[in-house]
């Protein structure tokens, strides 16, 4: 009997410093996540009115033409995949990776991963890689999205691919995140019928297709920004579930080796005194 | 003099918002003045030197690089992909860039691709140290 429960307190010590990890995880994940909530909600307001922007010269003009909004029949896709560096992140790797082979199922794609689990993801599935240049995702600044975005445009323009697509997290709630894939380019607007031509005042200098071609890298570079942002908070959350979850049945478990530890010491007393009565009948 | 809202933002946040009297900054087709009560207007920005006339008269001016600018019903938006208040500019860290890319650019074998980041990163370097250097105004 007292080697079970030597045993059984063993086994204790070892769940408290599991727990005492998972606890850790969780708060570092907290505080990581409230800054990258903050970079979000930073960065929404630029973005948003590029968007808007680049919707209402498309919208109001129909005299120009420009390769990013020439729909082409797809043959090759580009899919941006962001997901996250590290692993004990709950479902969050598993279910973007998923996302995108259900998005991509049947068709010829390339992929550009961001964040170390896709590239390796990837690179197992053998899939063609762009390139592997940004595998940190927690590293990636807003220059390197220009970077991206440079590059994917000249793939695009080159006629390399058809369609790019993006594939993120989108931060929900601090309870729900969800995989998304979201088509980017060709830009996807309603076009007015030709003939209405111009409806609003709006100067555009020197016209509407120039400050269109030059504003959509810009407006690219700014989702895939967005994208990550949102991926990080994401990725942040989803941790933070997982470690509470952890955190919470370490407790659990805990409880019940504390139950089996004190009914082993029960056994072990009752046992003890047994013998010594059996012990002093004998004697008398 | 007349003012306008003015809003600055860059994807690392709001930089300015508040009332100017003007703004100048270079755009893809050179450097224009807005002025309060223009008309609706929408512009690509290119890389230069911006100067926003405050209420009070005083002149700020930083280092503003990429994006748009626009005016939509009396409110003037500028969304820079880098915008920097030239007390904030880092004058060593231009240099430091402006002649790290100097060394690339001198290399012969380079590939079209580190070529033009080369002679982005030189660009911005200089936007950055001139605007830096012109303390006087």
């Amino acid at each position: 009997m007292a080697g079970s429960m030597k045993e059984i307190k063993l086994r204790i010590r070892s769940v408290e410093s599991t727990m005492q990890i998972t606890k850790a995880m969780e708060l570092v994940a907290s505080s990581k996540l409230r800054r990258a909530k903050e970079r979000v909600e930073g960065s929404r307001p630029y973005f948003e009115t590029l968007y808007e922007t680049l919707f209402d010269i498309v919208r109001t003009d129909s005299a120009f033409d420009s390769p990013y909004l020439a729909k082409r029949e797809t043959n090759r896709r580009l899919y941006i995949v962001i997901a996250g560096d590290r692993g004990l992140a709950g479902g969050y790797n598993a279910n973007i990776l998923k996302a995108i082979e259900a998005d991509a199922a049947g068709s010829d794609y390339c992929v550009l991963p961001i964040g170390k689990k896709a590239v390796e993801h990837f690179e197992r599935r053998k899939a063609n890689v762009l390139t592997t240049a940004f595998a940190e995702a927690g590293d990636l600044s807003v220059s390197d999205c220009f970077e991206i975005s440079r590059l994917v445009c000249q793939k695009f323009l080159a006629g390399e691919f058809d369609e790019i697509r993006l594939g993120f997290t989108q931060f929900v709630s601090m309870l729900t995140q969800t995989a998304t894939v979201l088509p980017v380019l060709p830009f996807d607007a309603k076009r007015p019928e030709p003939g209405h031509e111009r409806e609003s005042l709006m100067l555009y200098e020197p016209d509407g297709k120039a400050v269109f071609d030059a504003i959509i890298p810009e407006y690219l570079a700014g989702v895939v920004y967005g994208a990550l942002c949102e991926s990080v908070a994401s990725e942040q959350g989803a941790r933070r579930m997982a470690m509470d979850a952890a955190t919470k049945n370490a407790g659990e478990m805990i409880d019940h080796l504390n139950l089996y530890y004190n009914r082993a010491r029960q056994a072990a007393i009752t046992q003890e005194i047994t013998e010594i009565v059996a012990g002093a009948d004998a004697e008398s | 003099m007349a003012t306008f809202p003015l809003k600055i933002l860059t994807p690392d946040g709001v930089a300015y918002d508040g009332p100017a009297v003007s703004v100048s900054c270079r755009t893809i087709n050179g450097q224009v003045q807005l002025l309060a009560k223009h008309i609706d207007f929408c512009t690509a920005l290119g890389m230069g030197e911006a100067h926003i006339k405050l209420e009070d008269g005083t002149t700020r001016r930083a280092a503003c690089m990429g994006g748009m600018l626009s005016m939509l019903k009396g409110e003037c938006r500028l969304l820079a992909t880098t915008f920097e208040w030239a007390d904030a500019i880092d004058a060593e860290r231009a240099a430091r860039s402006k002649t790290r890319a100097e060394e690339m650019l001198a290399q012969k074998n380079l590939d079209k691709r580190d070529m033009e980041l080369a002679e982005a990163r030189l660009k911005r370097a200089l936007v950055r140290s001139s605007v830096a250097a012109r303390k006087d105004i």
